[in-house]
């Protein structure tokens, strides 16, 4: 820490470039509530006296997605203890929500689906066949265009069934009477970060999505054997290229540095004999596969013993070592808690994991009962994922079903977070790294579209052919030829004669869309079921003062000051033209809606 | 825990991001006088020689076909594979003996003659991803064949800043935000439309908005950066509209994506922001030419080029040029031979290109052979981290390139 504070300061006589920005920070922070910063790094648990809404609403911002005040106030009136175990001992709760209904993309002929075109072309070209699809006669043109569309279809067929998948996966999150399920399994998501622009396969994504669910609260033990025998994990980390003769060290250095110890806990060489052990480990199609052809049977010597170990040996050496407990515990501490952690928090959460066997609900029943998962420095100090954004606004307005107007996975995407498609093998990175000062203003811009849906402007991502792929669409329509419709720019393109060449890439993209368009289930669209005017009735709050106080209760972690609930106050009296909330009609229901972007777009509404 | 200035945060706060009162309304073309003075003072006690220095990085995305761009063209094996695609050798603008460039590449050839553009060849990385997410993000992240959620741009800023320091630090141009510039501390500024930067809403909803006060001091932390980032996206938004929109400047940048998004680098260049970082990226897979290419690509080199001139020209107008260095690079180059619908596929090494007053120009590197290939594609010569820990450690003055490119790559000699 110190070291840093002096490289910090050097630093920054470089840092201030032209000269104008002046920065400084002389006043020391200084704490709102002595007595909960007090709590801080007290691993102690919480006592009956201690509870309250407020903290029973922390918990459920932190362990599912947030919810209703009747939610909250459901959790407040048990003790800690079992606010806690109805969150963390899930699977006593019936899981009612149905399982993903897959549209029928997939054929066997296309398992394994080349890695490339090229390759899918390569295949056609040896065998006359590729995916299924045969290469047209000879003196056809474009004989090979079949088997190109048919990639692309496959292509695109998986990225839309994805966004369909995720959807799904945004749905649970919304609607489950087991939160916290959901909540690990998105941690667990972008710990063993795969995506599915690599892997193309949404039947892998949806496998190892069920993988995660089903050992979220369980043993890391059993996930971590579950992740590295994972179709999608494999494919994604290159694993078949993993053989004896040409070790691939990717999966050992993922394995060691994100998935188990963290940098500073191995050698280069352990990633090498680690990643030999692992060789052969590979998938046919949607199973596990162990070729023994390639496996490296010889003596591996790893963290220090030697030894003739496979996969599963290493796994029990890594979790024998105390970093690993540590590693783990410290992640899931601040994904659930803060971003920084003590030395001694995190060697006695490693303890608690480790002593329980890798079990984690113990470990997690533990840092949400703790006296320090409620001091100041944890209590609305995280700044939401853009999935947990939405999300928690939906449970909190109370909804019911998901709205796909707007689209669910674009307002997430556009906010930096794509289910299923995190930005590389070390996953999100959270925390600050969310804001932008363009994504705070869109953070806010977007829930007015969510507040004044437009269904006139909108087109479903599942349906429309996008960009380029369009035009395509449009000459097409017009009556030119192939040549001629995939040809850039403008007049001089109608004048090509087709070209005999043996398929044309652009043409295949763009059929693939047509064609996966055919298969993909269409993902039914609604605008979300909002009814302001009665949520407030129901909460009794009826006069303007009221309103505001029941959204600023019911939407954020962090109180507004005066002068905002005064702005706040002044703007609803304003739209209503009134005092009190009369005539539920529509000018009370959009003055409302007018009232609830306010309050969503504040800074303090981005904080968990 | 005071630095450089006598002012607090909550002073900074109250005075804005560029130390301009906020209330006053933003006449926010600075002095450059003042700025240079404010340099100068802190010229005694800085680490770096060169305050003033900025990197504009160029992303070209899709896979720029670096053989039809740096043509080999005294190389007859290039003839062979391109047959159709080949540039011939009467039209290729002549640099060196053996190299030239594509004859849109106008603009590449008087900054190459005026010594102010060095070309290294055949850059890369072990074990090449040929598709466009994992090779981007490669170059994105500094990290190939590995991950971080952090990119390359972001970590030099971190490394580099105060973890405290307020202001645009790195101020990204392009539709969506790079990874290239996740940077754990220092939010980059991104937008491709300044008119973007703004909150929607009906009058009475902006008012409102306009009157929640910014909570500036707290015991929260994050609400402080929280607060902190909206009061700077709201004057931002303000600043690099008004930068924009009073910026005329009578240097052709062509037209084309990227001439836009380098005039608007330049304009902020021009209003005196403090920023020295900046990323600038095409829109879209645009230099993926699998069909047809030989137009397209002409079309998008020529405007490459154009837009590149007319900034390093437009800086030499308003005495800038000693301060600004492009570098350009693409996520890998094309396949050695052309493919069957007049295009080409994915491939791996392709040359970057830096260019500005302060290069030593030239070509550097070797080029790879066009005969020792692995399965159909260039083998690389040059690790792009080195053109990476160039611009870090020779450009910018930042000794330290190790930390932030998680790895010894040694500088290349192009500003030395």
């Amino acid at each position: 820490m110190s070291r840093d504070r002096t490289t910090v300061s050097r630093l920054l006589t470089w840092s201030v470039g032209v000269g104008v920005v002046a920065l400084a920070w002389s006043t020391p922070v200084v704490a709102g509530q002595a007595g909960d910063t007090a709590l801080a790094d007290d691993l102690s648990p919480l006592t009956v006296a201690d509870w309250d809404e407020h903290k029973a609403a922390h918990l459920l911002e932190r362990a599912g997605f947030g919810g209703t005040p009747d939610d909250v106030a459901k959790l407040a009136a048990m003790t800690p203890e079992a606010a806690v175990s109805s969150l963390v001992d899930y699977h006593t709760v019936a899981d009612t929500l149905s399982p993903f209904d897959a549209s029928p993309i997939w054929d066997p002929a296309m398992d394994p689906f080349p890695k490339s075109r090229a390759e899918a072309v390569r295949r056609a070209r040896e065998t006359g066949t590729s995916m299924g699809v045969e290469m047209l006669p000879e003196g056809e043109s474009r004989r090979l265009q079949p088997v190109v569309n048919k990639f692309f279809y496959g292509l695109r067929s998986n990225a839309i069934e994805t966004q369909r998948l995720a959807l799904w996966w945004g749905q649970r999150m919304l609607l489950s009477t087991r939160p916290l399920e959901e909540k690990l399994t998105l941690f667990w998501h972008g710990h063993f970060s795969t995506g599915n622009t690599k892997v193309r396969d949404t039947r892998m994504m949806l496998r190892q999505n069920e993988m995660l669910r089903a050992h979220a609260a369980g043993s890391f033990r059993d996930l971590l054997l579950g992740i590295l025998k994972d179709p999608a994990m494999l494919v994604y980390l290159d694993n078949r290229e993993n053989v004896k003769d040409h070790p691939n060290e990717n999966f050992g250095r993922e394995l060691l540095e994100l998935f188990t110890m963290g940098v500073g806990n191995y050698s280069e060489e352990d990633i090498r004999e680690a990643s030999r052990a692992f060789t052969g480990w590979t998938n046919s199609a949607l199973e596990f596969h162990f070729d023994a052809t390639q496996h490296d049977y010889g003596p591996k010597t790893f963290l220090g013993q030697t030894g003739l170990y496979d996969g599963t040996d290493i796994i029990e050496i890594i979790l024998d070592q105390e970093p690993t407990a540590e590693y783990i515990a410290g992640k899931l501490y601040r994904y659930f808690v803060r971003q920084e952690l003590s030395e001694t928090t995190r060697a006695e959460l490693g303890a608690t994991l480790r002593n329980a066997n890798y079990e984690l609900s113990p470990l997690l029943a533990r840092i949400f009962l703790s006296r320090d998962f409620y001091s100041a420095p944890s209590v609305a100090t995280q700044i939401k994922s853009p999935v947990h954004l939405v999300v928690s606004t939906y449970r909190k307005l109370g909804l019911q079903e998901m709205p796909t107007i707007p689209d669910f996975n674009r307002l997430t995407a556009s906010l930096g977070q794509t289910m299923f498609n995190p930005p590389n093998v070390a996953g999100w990175a959270g925390g600050r790294t969310w804001i932008t000062p363009g994504s705070l203003l869109q953070r806010g811009n977007l829930f007015r579209t969510v507040m004044f849906a437009e269904t006139d402007s909108f087109y479903p991502p599942d349906r429309v052919v996008p960009g380029i792929y369009a035009s395509v669409a449009r000459r097409l329509e017009q009556g030119m030829n192939i040549t001629a419709a995939t040809q850039e720019g403008d007049a001089e393109s109608s004048m090509l004669a087709d070209r005999d060449e043996d398929y044309n890439t652009r043409y295949g993209g763009y059929m693939g869309y047509v064609m996966a368009f055919e298969k993909l289930k269409l993902v039914p669209r609604r605008t979300p079921n909002l009814d302001l005017v009665r949520l407030v009735n129901e909460a009794g709050a009826n006069d303007v003062e009221a309103v505001v106080d029941h959204f600023i209760a019911r939407f954020l972690r962090v109180p507004l000051d005066q002068v905002d609930r005064d702005v706040l106050v002044e703007f609803l009296r304003d739209k209503l033209g009134a005092d009190q909330l009369e005539t539920p009609d529509a000018h009370s229901e959009a003055a409302l809606r007018g009232l609830l972007y306010l309050v969503l777009s504040t800074p303090e509404y981005q904080l968990a | 825990m005071t630095f450089t200035c006598g002012c607090s945060r909550r002073d900074f706060l109250r005075k804005g991001f560029y130390g301009l009162g906020v209330g006053a309304g933003l006449p926010v073309i600075l002095n450059r006088t003042s700025a240079a003075l404010a340099a100068q003072a802190l010229g005694g006690t800085s680490l770096e020689t060169n305050p003033e220095r900025i990197l504009v990085v160029v992303e070209l995305s899709g896979g720029n076909d670096g053989l039809n761009t740096v043509v080999p063209y005294g190389n007859d094996t290039y003839y062979q594979v391109r047959p159709n695609l080949g540039i011939p050798e009467h039209d290729v603008l002549k640099v060196e003996s053996g190299y030239g460039f594509h004859p849109a590449l106008v603009g590449f050839e008087r900054l190459y003659k005026d010594g102010q553009m060095a070309v290294v060849h055949g850059c890369g990385y072990e074990n090449p991803s040929l598709s466009h997410f994992s090779s981007m993000g490669y170059w994105h992240s500094g990290v190939p064949n590995g991950g971080d959620p952090l990119g390359w741009v972001g970590r030099l800023a971190d490394r580099a800043y105060d973890h405290d320091a307020q202001g645009n630090m790195i101020v990204n141009i392009g539709t969506r935000q790079s990874m290239a510039v996740q940077s754990r501390y220092h939010p980059p500024l991104v937008f491709s439309d300044p008119g973007r930067l703004r909150r929607d809403g009906t009058g009475d909803e902006l008012d409102a908005l306009a009157a929640l006060s910014p909570e500036v001091t707290s015991a929260n932390q994050a609400l402080e950066f929280l607060t902190s980032t909206a009061q700077n996206a709201t004057e931002s938004g303000e600043l690099v509209r008004e930068a924009t929109s009073s910026y005329h400047t009578p240097v052709d940048y062509g037209i084309g994506g990227l001439s836009g998004s380098l005039r608007q680098t330049a304009a902020l260049i021009a209003a005196q922001l403090p920023t020295r970082l900046y990323y600038v990226s095409y829109s879209g897979n645009s230099f993926d030419t699998h069909v047809h290419q030989a137009d397209p690509h002409a079309r998008l080199l020529a405007y490459t080029a154009d837009a590149v001139h007319g900034f390093i020209e437009d800086m030499r107008r308003i005495g800038r040029a000693d301060d600004v260095a492009v570098m350009m690079f693409t996520e890998f180059g094309r396949r050695v031979e052309e493919n069957a619908s007049l295009g080409t596929d994915h491939g791996t090494a392709t040359p970057m290109f830096v260019l500005g007053a302060g290069v030593n120009g030239g070509m550097y590197g070797r080029h790879p052979s066009l005969t020792d290939l692995d399965d159909g594609n260039l083998k690389m010569t040059t690790d792009f981290r080195r053109v990476y820990a160039t611009m870090i450690n020779e450009w910018l003055g930042h000794a330290d390139t190790r930390s932030i490119l998680k790895g010894s790559f040694e500088p290349m000699g192009l500003f030395a």
